[in-house]
């Protein structure tokens, strides 16, 4: 890899450093002194640190993370079965069968419209919650908690409760709509390729949106209260504090939970699994589900793999012109930052 | 591992064959303890589905009684749930590794691992015995003339109906023809009873409608030839979807039934074991299944076989289904087929007959059945003029799914008859 | 210690109309209102979220005949067998300790690794270091799910099939990404004249790493730790697919076993799933603070 050239991030000249001023490393000079043969010295300890200090990482991430990708990479241009090693070359015919199959764009429509659901409600929902659990009130910390424990709970688990209670007719759900008179409309839930999307959503913010509340609430908190006093003092009602103060300063917070929801959206898997499947006919199918279903059901695995090539550019792509574009620097820090750190 | 050199030559010894080039299992465990011990010590692994009764009393106790008998030998049993197994499966075939003794319905996933080498060829070692069994029982596992895999069960799919509901709405005879089951259909529903109940999430009970509908319209010679030209988009297959949808059309099926699974509480089997609905087509397992989820239907639960189809050149006695089976890996020991060969005894057979859930595939295992509904399931079987593998099964997996998947648009009123022929012509043609 | 905060607060809003709040009484009733209608609505969200816990734990009581007759009430009958049952059956406790273990194993892996590579991004700068960092970030566009294939078969070729490694390393590695942008985030945070201040100490790049970054960063390590509990503890195909022996089977996969088991004990597996989320609720509650200590950080008073 590139560690050609080190530079600590003391020395001060460093010419490589990207930093906004202002920031942390960008500090002071290096511990004076002559800097011909001690800076020389320096810099092979400051390589051998570098290096020592990655290549755990890089070792780990390589072999489990990136041989396996560059693997399907791989077999995405082979008509194979995956068994033995693959010998039917077809180039990028798996791809063009792949733009050509009706499921998969409608995993593309299904994946678009989870997105937009998610990001439209379920984010400005947990948002709303943290601002609310942002104020001072009475057992709040037991509500913050409360919020979250779904996320902690286990796909699979989450899974088989909710399929429990959305079974049609004797669930749970079924018997809460006849309580209030709602019976007679025969949702089915799960079972209905009209309202299987939505049904999975519902379940999908039950689990999520605590995730995001509490991004959105460590956010809040590390916005300067005398920030909003002064806005308050000079006059401005609680929304327009909210839309002019709260919101642009939570913007980092903002970009990175959207940016997250969308990746995991994209990646939606093991929820779908275990409650519908992908069904019915495909209704609640993504793009994870139909791979799977290629590669472990159907056993045509360079085809599942260019599934998974596919999927693997459009988060990609979507990073980049995210990171480009909106995310710009605040990627990183945005989750833990120290600002306003007294 | 000091004992590997130990456990190499045991192995060998004990295969009677050279070039075994990994002797230890290594997903399959096949840690071997046998620490100087005597040479001929064997470990065989088991991998099934037995996670339900009564296979999860009976393959224990089966795998003991083969040890008690042949000290040396240690089965090790991985019972997996089905879709668990199925997925593990595809893995460790993806590896080329199987355990030794693998659960198999047969068919085409057998083939796809035939073809990868992964599977012994039995068919020398099974020939002194395998005429004690039914010869339909072993169909499933015969491939290029080959045997790859032995029998544990057989059976067929019929329609296993609800007496009590039936009377209800009027229904004299069960039908007969297929314009006779819409009709009882049609009375059930004016009777304000559910006529069918169906697993639409798990698209396998589904299939087996249009499978059906194609082999009485066509003939299982019909199948036959579609699965060597890899051409569906013939006659009995659209029209199978034409006779299929006329049923649909009368929205038989229980509310939610997209939904549905089959062995749950809610599902198909307990929808026919609660009285809830009329009939559902099921195989052989049908009744255990419907004891399981619910209360049971006990002597109002009866058996007809599929309706025939006015101007359909199959004949009734033409049967659908398939079993269970246990294939050996290709560098299993001698001991797993002797252990097979056990394992389709008669006595063995017996005690799975007798236990309702299985029927019979050794002969002279009949007289345990006691069941009447499964008494007329295994004579229509044994006296069958030509028997057709689950769909989903018999074709290669890409197939076969496709065929699920376009079925259960069908049901759902999301593909036409002609469009369900041409997808899973498609499908076959690309393989 | 005060940083600046990046940005000011846009104080031109000042000129918005709105003049002097509301009179002092209106004021207080109106507040009074808001706090009430701001309270039904947490009450009504949280009613959400424990109705589908509590369903699952009072149905586990009761006996998968009562289930589809009595659906909401307490249970007429209770069954406390469902749960007795499951508390006293080995393989739920081995579960229990395998999904422990190798959760434990997979954050103490995922963030010793991250930190050092974390430490590296936030303090050097080195030719090719946003390149190196950008192909760490690639791993957060690949999902596990897709994955599972070629790694499976990774995985038999180091021969960490039916081995606790198999399953760890892999969760460790899909891991990092996420836990290397916090970490570099927290580590980027802490001002340099302190590593200045270590370094003219004669501390090492590894000592100012171990004695004094780790020990500040401890609300980001303890969130990123949670956050590797919670996903290993949650996953369920690799341990599937990687786990042969059923001894080595963490929850997950026990409850997909034990559904297909006791499809027709609806009750049952409801106890067992509420048994199965126990342990990860109650590890909540007790990490709750360490890990909303840690992505609030900031905020508090250091």
């Amino acid at each position: 890899m590139a560690h050609s050239a080190f530079k600590n991030s003391a020395v001060k000249d460093s010419a490589l450093e990207k930093r906004p001023a202002g920031k942390a490393t960008a500090a002071g000079p290096a511990g004076g002194g002559p800097r011909g043969r001690t800076a020389r010295r320096r810099r092979l300890v400051d390589s051998v640190t570098i290096a020592a200090f990655l290549s755990p990482a890089m070792l780990l991430f390589a072999l489990l993370v990136l041989v396996p990708i560059l693997y399907a990479l791989y077999t995405s241009l082979f008509k194979w079965g995956g068994f033995g090693a693959p010998e039917n070359f077809v180039g990028l015919e798996n791809f063009r069968t792949l733009f050509k199959d009706e499921v998969f764009l409608g995993d593309l429509w299904r994946g678009f419209v989870l997105i937009a659901l998610s990001v439209g409600i379920q984010l400005p929902f947990a948002l709303s919650m943290a601002v609310l659990l942002n104020q001072k009130l009475r057992g709040r910390a037991f509500y913050r908690l409360l919020f979250f424990a779904p996320y902690v709970l286990s796909e699979v688990i989450t899974g088989v409760l909710f399929t429990m209670i959305f079974a049609p007719d004797s669930g749970l759900a079924d018997h809460a709509l006849d309580l209030v008179g709602l019976g007679d409309l025969g949702i089915t839930w799960f079972a209905d390729s009209s309202t299987v999307l939505v049904t999975l959503f519902l379940v999908m913010t039950w689990k999520y949106f605590g995730f995001h509340m509490i991004l959105y609430m460590a956010g809040l908190q590390s916005i300067p209260r005398d920030v909003l006093e002064a806005a308050a003092i000079d006059g401005a009602s609680a929304w327009q504090r909210f839309r002019h103060v709260t919101l642009p300063l939570l913007g980092p917070t903002i970009r990175i939970s959207v940016f997250l929801s969308i990746i995991g959206a994209i990646q939606l898997f093991d929820l779908v699994w275990v409650i519908t499947a992908g069904g019915p006919v495909h209704a609640s199918e993504t793009m994870a589900i139909t791979m799977f279903q290629f590669g472990f059901k159907r056993y045509q695995v360079g085809y599942a793999s260019a599934i998974s090539v596919v999927m693997f550019l459009i988060c990609f792509v979507f990073a980049l012109v995210y990171q480009r574009y909106v995310l710009r620097r605040d990627l990183e820090g945005a989750v833990t930052s120290m600002r306003g750190r007294r | 591992m000091g004992t590997e050199p130990l456990s190499r030559r045991s192995f060998l010894a004990a295969a009677g064959l050279a070039g075994i080039s990994v002797p230890v299992l290594g997903a399959c465990g096949g840690d071997s303890d046998d620490s100087g011990g005597s040479g001929k010590k064997v470990t065989i692994e088991w991998w099934n589905i037995a996670t339900t009764e009564p296979g999860r009393t009976l393959w224990p106790q089966a795998a003991k009684a083969y040890e008690a008998a042949h000290p040396n030998v240690q089965i090790k049993m991985t019972s997996l749930e089905n879709d668990a197994y199925k997925s593990k499966m595809t893995a460790q075939t993806a590896s080329g590794k199987l355990p030794d003794i693998f659960h198999t319905w047969g068919g085409g996933v057998l083939e796809q691992q035939v073809e990868a080498g992964l599977v012994k060829d039995i068919t020398g070692g099974v020939a002194p015995w395998i005429g004690n069994l039914s010869p339909i029982s072993v169909q499933p596992y015969q491939l290029g003339g080959k045997t790859y895999a032995v029998p544990y069960d057989i059976g067929m799919v019929g329609f296993w109906y609800n007496k009590a509901l039936f009377a209800k709405a009027g229904i004299k005879a069960p039908p007969a023809t297929w314009a006779e089951l819409l009709d009882a259909v049609r009375k059930l529903k004016s009777a304000g009873v559910t006529p069918i109940a169906l697993a639409g999430k798990e698209k396998w009970p589904g299939h087996y409608y249009w499978s059906y509908l194609a082999i009485r319209i066509g003939g299982v010679a019909a199948l036959k030839q579609a699965a060597e030209t890899k051409d569906f988009s013939g006659a009995p297959f659209v029209q199978a979807g034409q006779r299929l949808k006329e049923l649909v059309d009368l929205a038989p099926f229980q509310n939610g039934f997209q939904g549905a699974s089959y062995p749950t509480t809610d599902g198909q089997a307990a929808q026919m074991s609660n009285g809830k609905t009329a009939m559902e087509l099921m195989g052989q397992w049908a009744p255990n299944v419907q004891k399981e989820m619910g209360k049971g239907l006990g002597d109002d639960l009866g058996f007809f076989p599929f309706p025939t189809v006015a101007g359909g050149s199959g004949a009734a006695t033409e049967v659908f289904g398939g079993g269970g089976g246990n294939a050996l890996s290709k560098d299993a020991p001698a001991e797993a087929l002797d252990f097979l060969k056990f394992f389709a005894s008669v006595e063995n057979d017996r005690k799975r007959v007798a236990s309702k859930a299985f029927l019979p595939i050794a002969k002279g295992a009949e007289s345990a059945i006691t069941d009447p509904n499964l008494k007329t399931v295994s004579q229509t079987l044994n006296n069958a003029t030509g028997f057709q593998l689950f769909l989903d099964q018999a074709f290669p997996p890409a197939v076969g799914q496709e065929v699920n998947d376009q079925v259960a648009a069908l049901v759902a009123s999301k593909a036409t008859p002609e469009q369900v022929a041409q997808a899973i012509t498609k499908t076959a043609k690309s393989q | 210690m005060t940083l600046s905060p990046p940005r000011r607060p846009p104080r031109h809003r000042a000129d918005r109309p709105g003049g002097r709040p509301a009179g002092r009484l209106t004021g207080r009733t109106a507040a009074r209102v808001r706090g009430l209608s701001m309270h039904a609505l947490i009450w009504i969200v949280g009613a959400l979220i424990v109705v589908p816990l509590l369903y699952g734990l009072l149905s586990g009581f009761k006996s998968t005949s009562e289930l589809s007759t009595n659906p909401f009430g307490l249970p007429e009958d209770w069954v406390p067998e469902n749960y007795t049952g499951l508390l006293g059956s080995g393989s739920f406790w081995r579960q229990i300790f395998n999904s422990t273990f190798i959760a434990a194993a997979t954050a103490l892996v995922t963030v010793a690794v991250s930190a050092l590579a974390a430490y590296v991004f936030a303090r050097f700068a080195f030719r090719g270091r946003e390149l190196v960092f950008t192909f760490f970030t690639i791993g957060l566009m690949f999902p596990f799910a897709v994955a599972v294939l070629p790694l499976f078969l990774m995985l038999r070729a180091l021969d960490l099939l039916d081995n606790p490694l198999g399953v760890i390393l892999p969760q460790a590695a899909f891991g990092l990404p996420m836990t290397i942008i916090i970490l570099r985030g927290f580590f980027r945070t802490i001002p340099g004249e302190l590593e200045e201040a270590a370094i003219i100490d004669g501390c090492s790049a590894f000592g100012f790493f171990w004695r004094i970054l780790l020990p500040m960063a401890r609300p980001a390590l303890a969130t990123v730790s949670v956050l590797a509990i919670v996903t290993s503890w949650n996953n369920f195909f690799l341990p599937l697919l990687v786990f042969t022996e059923p001894d080595w089977w963490t929850i997950p996969v026990g409850v997909q076993q034990f559904k297909g088991q006791y499809a027709e004990d609806t009750a049952r597996i409801l106890a067992y799933v509420v048994l199965a989320m126990a342990p990860a609720l109650a590890f909540y509650s007790v990490a709750e603070r360490q890990l909303i200590g840690g992505l609030t950080a900031g905020a508090t008073k250091g």
